[in-house]
C-alpha cells in the first residue's frame, strides 16, 4: 500500500512537471512581432480603457505588432528592471517615477529621445517639473506621462460648524481656523489639519515658500541649502504650523496610516495629499471638497511637490522605433485629456484646466536633479531631520545643518 | 500513582494559546467580511454583524485569479514532491552511510541556507535567462527546489537520526532486504518527519514572493502571491477588504493540505514498530 | 516478498536502488550508493546556484554599480569593497544589534515552541486538531499580509492593541506610538517573527515527540519518575538532533530576516540606527545599486552566520558520526 502511494506521488509529480513544461512554453524574445510595455498598477486600476484603446490604435497603425502590457508595483519594479538590465528580457517602454529617472539616466539606461522629441504632442509645452526630470546632460530621455500635486481635502460640514465662512488664504489664518475647529471637536487625537510628522513633501513646501531650498549646484559641486536663513525660517514655520494644526504622530510618514483613513474615522477636519484622496473617505463623501493650500503670504499658494511619471525606452530594447510610436500614442493630446478626466494633471501647460489639482500645480517645487538624489530619499535624511525637529530632540538649526551636510556629501559622491 | 494535571486544564490552556496565536488571522478573516466603513472605523469591530461577501467577489473577479491559483498549485506540488523525494534520499545517505566528501556535502547544505536571498536575485536571474527559464513555471520550480532542498535534507536527516539503527539491524537479522527495511520500518517512522518537512516546503513555496515576481512576467504565468501584490502595489488607495479576502482565499490550500496530512503525525506509530 | 518483485523493482527504480544498480554497487562495494543518493540534490544545487555563487564572489572584488550593470562589465578593485565594509562603523553596530536581536528571537522561539509542542501532546484529540490547525493557519498567512495586520493592530491611530489596553485601564494608550524608538520597533518585529515562527517549531517538535517510544514513557511513569525528570532524561536526548537542527535553522533565518522588519518598521523609518544585517545589505547594496558592495556584505553575512551557528552544526554533524 505504501509502495503504491509512493509510485503514485512520483507519477503525479512527473505529470505535473510535464504540465509545467508545456504551460511555460519558450521564453518570448522581443521580436518585431510584439513590444513589451511596463506600466504601474495605477494604470490597470485607474484607466484600463485608455490603455486598451491606445493598444488598439497602435496595432492598427502597425499591423502584425502586438502590445504586451505588464503591470508593475512601485515597490519592486526597479529591482525587476535591474535584473532585466543584467540578464535581458526587459521592456521596450517603461514607466518611471519622476524622482527615479536621474539615477538611471546618469547610468545610461535609456535611449536618447532628443531627436524624436518634436514628434510627441505638446512637447514644446511640457510641464517644466516633469520635463526637467526626463533630461540629463542636455539630452532628453523621458517623456512626461502625467503629474499630480497636493491639495487640501476638507470637511465642509465641520468647517461650517466651526464658523469658518471663508477658506483660509494664509497659513496664519489656517492656524486661527484650527483653533475654532479644535473648540468644536474635543476628541483626543483630532487634527484640524492632518499632516504626518515626517511628511517632507509638505515640510519642503514651507522651505520653498520662504525662499529657501534643498540643494543647489555651484560649479559642478552640490551645496546644501537647508541651513540657510530662509530655509530655517521655513522649517521653523512648519514646526509651528504642525504643532498648531496636526495631532499626527511626529515620527510617522504620510502612509502609515493613510491620511484618508484618519479622515474617514472622523479624526481630521482636513488633510493634505494628492487629489485622489477624495476617493476613500466613505462616510463623508458628500461633505468633502478640496482647495489649494495657502502659503504664508496671504493670497499665495503653498508650493506643492509635483509628483508624476515619465515614459522611457530602455537602452536594451530592440524595438526603439516602435516604442517611440507607442509612447506617442499614449501621450497624445486625446490620451492626456483622458488622463485629465481621471483626475490627473496632463503633461503640458496648454492642456491645463482649472481643477484644484491643476491650480495647485501652478506653484510647484521639485527635488535636485542629481544622480544620487534617490539615495537621499532612501536614506530618509529629510524625514529624520523632521522627526528630530518635531520631537525637540534637536533644534531647527542643528537638525537642518546636519541634514544639509549629509545631503551635500551624498549628492557629491562620484 | 501521582496525581496528573487533569486533561481539562490542558485543554483550557490549549484553547487559550489558540486564541492568542490565531487572533491576527481572525482579524484578517473578519476584516474580509466587514463592510468598508467598519474596516477603518475608530472603534474596532470584533465580529461584523452585517457581514458582506462583496470583498470576496471583488477578489475572485480580479483578472487572472484562477489562472494564478493553478500556476501556484502546479509549481508548489511539483517543487514539494521533488524536494521531499530528493531530500529524503540525500538524508538517508547522510544519516546511514559514511563516505568521503560527507562533511563537504553537509557544509554545502548548511551553507546554502546562510546565503542572504537578496544577494542572489540578480545572479539567479542572469543564470536562468541563459537557460531560457525566465517567465516559465519550470524556472520558478528549479529556483524553489534549490531553496527548499537544503532545509529538507537537514531536517529529514535529523528525524532519521532519531530512529535507532538497532530497529533496522533487527529487521535485517530477521531476513528482510534493505528495501524491505526501508519500506516497513523507516518510512512509517519517518511519517511525522516527512509530513512536517513537506508542510514547511509547501508553505514556503506557496508564499514565496520576490523570486516569483522577478522571474514571471506574464500575468497568466504568475503565482497567487504575485497576484496578491497587485492589491497593494499601487501608490493609490488599497482595497483592504479585498486584500484580506484574497489573502484568506490563498491560505485555504495550505490549511487543506495540512488537514489531509496531519493524521500522519500521531502517537503510537513508534510503539507499533517496536512491538511488531 | 514473493510478489514484491515487479513493484519492488518499480519502486526501486524510482528510489535509485534498482537491481541493476545494486549489482553494480555490489561490484563497487557499498561506496557508490550514498553518492547516487546525494547526486540529484548536488546536481540541482550546482546547476542553479553554481554560477550565482561564483558571480557573487567575483562581484565582491569589483566596483559594479548601475553603470557597470548595464554594460555587463565591472572594474576590478581587489579587496577594496571588503576594506570599505569592515571599516564602516555602521557595519559593526549593525552586526552587534543583529546578534542581540537573533539571540532574543531564537531563544523565545525555541522555548515557546517546545512548550507548545508539549502542550499539543497533552491535550485531547479535538483540541489538538484545533490548536494545530490554528498554528498552520498562522503559518500559512503570507508574510506581507501578516505584517499588514500587525501594523493595523499596533497602529498609532487607535489600533486594536491601543484600544484594548486603554479599555482594560492598563493605562492611557490612545495614540501610543509603538514604532517611535529603535527598541520598541525591534521588539514589535521580534513579536511578529516569533509568532510566525512558532508553528513550524512547535509542529516539528511535536512530530519529534511522536518518535519517543510510548513504552519508554509508560515505563518511566510506572517507575514513579516525575514529569520534569522524564522530559530531561528521556525526551530531550531523543529530541536532541531535532532541537539542534531547529536552533541552527532559527539562527540562520533570524539573522538574515528581511521582510518583517523592513515592512513593519517601514522603509521611511529605516535608518542606520535601526539597521539589521539584511536591511543593511539591501540598503547599502541594492538600493544604492552598489552591487559589488552588496555581494561583499552577502559573503560576510554568510561567514558570520556560519560562525554563529558552528557550535550547533558541529554537534549535529557529530551525532551522525557517532551512530
Amino acid at each position: 500500500m505504501k509502495r503504491r502511494s509512493i509510485v503514485a506521488v512520483c507519477l503525479a509529480a512527473l505529470v505535473a512537471a510535464a504540465l509545467a513544461a508545456t504551460t511555460s512554453g519558450a521564453t518570448k524574445k522581443a521580436t518585431a512581432a510584439s513590444i513589451t510595455v511596463w506600466l504601474q498598477t495605477d494604470a490597470q486600476s485607474g484607466w484600463p480603457d485608455l490603455v486598451a484603446s491606445v493598444n488598439q490604435k497602435f496595432q492598427s497603425d502597425h499591423p502584425g505588432v502586438s502590445v504586451n502590457v505588464q503591470y508593475q508595483s512601485w515597490g519592486d519594479h526597479l529591482q525587476k528592471f535591474d535584473a532585466t538590465l543584467a540578464g535581458g528580457g526587459g521592456p521596450d517602454v517603461i514607466e518611471m517615477g519622476n524622482t527615479e529617472m536621474t539615477k538611471y539616466m546618469a547610468a545610461g539606461a535609456f535611449a536618447d529621445l532628443t531627436s524624436a522629441k518634436g514628434q510627441f504632442d505638446n512637447s514644446a509645452n511640457w510641464l517644466s517639473g516633469l520635463a526637467k526630470s526626463g533630461r540629463y546632460g542636455g539630452k532628453t530621455y523621458g517623456v512626461p506621462y502625467y503629474a499630480g500635486s497636493r491639495v487640501i481635502t476638507y470637511r465642509t460640514d465641520l468647517f461650517k460648524k466651526a464658523g469658518i465662512k471663508k477658506l483660509p488664504s494664509s497659513t496664519a489664518q489656517y492656524v486661527a481656523d484650527a483653533q475654532r475647529l479644535l473648540a468644536q471637536n474635543k476628541k483626543k487625537g483630532f487634527s484640524p489639519l492632518y499632516i504626518a510628522g515626517t511628511d517632507w513633501y509638505v515640510a519642503m513646501g514651507f522651505v520653498f515658500d520662504y525662499g529657501g531650498g534643498i540643494a543647489t549646484q555651484v560649479s559642478g559641486k552640490w551645496k546644501g541649502l537647508l541651513a540657510s536663513p530662509k530655509s530655517i525660517a521655513g522649517l521653523t514655520a512648519f514646526k509651528n504650523f504642525f504643532t498648531s494644526v496636526s495631532r499626527a504622530s511626529k515620527t510617522t510618514d504620510e502612509t502609515h496610516p493613510n491620511p484618508y483613513d484618519v479622515y474617514a474615522q472622523g479624526q481630521a477636519a482636513s488633510m493634505v495629499g494628492p487629489s485622489w484622496f477624495s476617493c476613500c473617505v466613505k462616510p463623508y463623501s458628500a461633505q468633502t471638497a478640496q482647495f489649494v493650500m495657502p502659503g504664508h503670504v496671504a493670497g499665495t499658494s503653498m508650493p506643492g511637490f509635483l509628483g508624476g511619471s515619465d515614459l522611457a525606452v530602455p537602452v536594451t530594447s530592440s524595438n526603439k522605433a516602435l516604442a517611440i510610436d507607442w509612447i506617442k500614442d499614449f501621450t497624445s493630446t486625446s490620451s492626456e485629456k483622458t488622463l485629465q478626466a481621471k483626475g490627473n494633471i496632463p503633461n503640458a501647460t496648454n492642456l491645463l484646466g482649472t481643477t484644484v489639482n491643476e491650480r495647485a500645480a501652478a506653484r510647484s517645487w521639485f527635488v535636485p536633479t542629481a544622480k544620487h538624489w534617490v539615495d537621499v530619499e532612501n536614506g530618509n535624511i529629510l524625514r529624520n531631520m523632521l522627526a528630530q525637529i518635531l520631537t525637540g530632540k534637536l533644534s531647527v538649526k542643528q537638525a537642518a545643518q546636519s541634514a544639509s551636510d549629509n545631503i551635500a556629501s551624498v549628492l557629491n559622491q562620484p | 500513582m501521582r496525581t496528573r494535571t487533569p486533561r481539562l486544564v490542558w485543554d483550557a490552556v490549549g484553547v487559550a494559546v489558540f486564541v492568542v496565536m490565531v487572533f491576527p488571522v481572525f482579524w484578517m478573516i473578519s476584516t474580509a467580511f466587514k463592510p468598508n466603513e467598519q474596516i477603518v472605523s475608530l472603534t474596532p469591530t470584533w465580529i461584523p454583524l452585517h457581514p458582506t461577501l462583496q470583498h470576496f467577489r471583488d477578489a475572485i473577479h480580479r483578472p487572472y485569479f484562477w489562472v494564478d491559483v493553478k500556476n501556484s498549485l502546479i509549481i508548489v506540488s511539483v517543487a514539494v514532491a521533488l524536494s521531499i523525494a530528493l531530500a529524503f534520499l540525500a538524508a538517508i545517505a547522510l544519516a546511514r552511510f559514511g563516505f568521503a566528501g560527507r562533511k563537504l556535502f553537509i557544509v554545502l547544505v548548511i551553507g546554502i541556507q546562510m546565503l542572504p536571498q537578496a544577494g542572489l536575485i540578480i545572479p539567479l536571474y542572469v543564470v536562468l535567462a541563459r537557460y531560457h527559464q525566465v517567465n516559465t513555471l519550470s524556472g520558478v520550480i528549479l529556483t524553489y527546489l534549490t531553496f527548499v532542498l537544503p532545509f529538507s535534507v537537514w531536517t529529514l536527516r535529523g528525524f532519521l537520526l532519531g530512529i535507532p539503527k538497532e530497529l533496522e539491524e533487527a529487521a535485517m537479522v530477521d531476513g528482510s532486504t534493505r528495501l524491505g527495511v526501508f519500506v516497513k520500518i523507516l518510512l512509517p517512522l519517518m511519517g511525522p518527519g516527512l509530513v512536517a518537512t513537506s508542510v514547511f516546503a509547501f508553505i514556503t513555496t506557496w508564499n514565496e514572493y520576490i523570486f516569483a515576481r522577478i522571474l514571471l512576467n506574464d500575468q497568466s504565468k504568475q503565482t497567487v502571491t504575485v497576484w496578491l501584490s497587485y492589491f497593494y502595489g499601487t501608490s493609490r488607495h488599497t482595497d483592504w477588504g479585498a486584500l484580506m479576502a484574497a489573502s484568506t482565499l490563498t491560505a485555504v490550500p495550505v490549511v487543506v493540505f495540512f488537514l489531509l496530512v496531519q493524521r500522519r503525525i500521531a502517537f503510537g506509530l513508534t510503539s507499533g514498530a517496536v512491538r511488531g | 516478498m514473493a510478489d514484491g518483485g515487479s513493484t519492488a523493482a518499480a519502486a526501486g527504480t524510482l528510489l535509485g536502488t534498482s537491481r541493476r544498480r545494486r549489482s553494480a554497487a555490489a561490484r563497487l562495494g557499498r561506496g557508490a550508493v550514498p553518492y547516487a543518493l546525494i547526486a540529484p540534490v548536488v546536481l540541482t544545487i550546482a546547476l542553479i546556484l553554481g554560477y550565482p555563487l561564483y558571480f557573487l564572489v567575483r562581484l565582491s572584488l569589483q566596483r559594479y554599480g548601475l553603470f557597470e550593470l548595464i554594460r555587463h562589465q565591472g572594474v576590478d578593485i581587489g579587496l577594496a569593497n571588503y576594506r570599505s565594509v569592515l571599516h564602516d562603523q555602521i557595519f559593526w553596530h549593525t552586526l552587534l544589534r543583529t546578534v542581540v536581536f537573533t539571540a532574543a528571537n531564537v531563544g523565545l522561539t525555541m522555548v515557546l515552541g517546545m512548550l507548545i509542542a508539549l502542550l499539543l501532546a497533552r491535550v485531547s484529540g479535538p483540541v489538538r486538531i484545533l490548536l494545530s490547525s490554528g498554528l498552520v493557519l498562522v503559518w500559512s498567512m503570507p508574510v506581507v499580509v501578516a505584517v499588514q495586520v500587525w501594523a493595523w493592530m499596533t497602529s498609532y491611530e487607535n489600533g486594536v492593541v491601543n484600544y484594548v489596553l486603554t479599555e482594560l485601564h492598563v493605562g492611557d494608550y490612545t495614540q501610543h506610538e509603538w514604532y517611535g524608538s529603535t527598541f520598541s520597533q525591534l521588539s514589535m518585529v521580534t513579536l511578529l517573527i516569533v509568532w510566525g515562527a512558532l508553528p513550524f517549531v512547535a509542529i516539528t517538535l511535536y512530530a519529534g515527540l511522536a518518535q519517543v517510544p510510548n513504552d519508554l514513557l509508560e515505563a518511566a511513569a510506572v517507575d514513579g519518575a516525575a514529569g520534569w525528570r522524564v522530559f530531561r532524561d528521556i525526551t530531550l536526548p531523543i529530541l536532541r538532533p531535532i532541537l539542534l537542527i531547529l536552533t541552527s535553522l532559527s539562527i540562520i533565518w533570524d539573522f538574515g530576516v528581511f521582510t518583517q522588519p523592513y515592512l513593519l518598521i517601514g522603509q521611511s523609518k529605516i535608518t542606520p540606527g535601526n539597521f539589521l544585517m539584511s536591511i543593511y545589505l539591501f540598503e547599502d547594496g541594492y538600493f544604492k545599486s552598489d552591487y559589488g558592495r552588496g555581494a561583499t556584505i552577502s559573503l560576510l553575512m554568510l561567514v558570520i552566520v556560519g560562525v554563529l551557528s558552528v557550535v550547533y552544526v558541529r554537534r549535529m554533524v557529530r551525532i551522525g558520526v557517532e551512530t
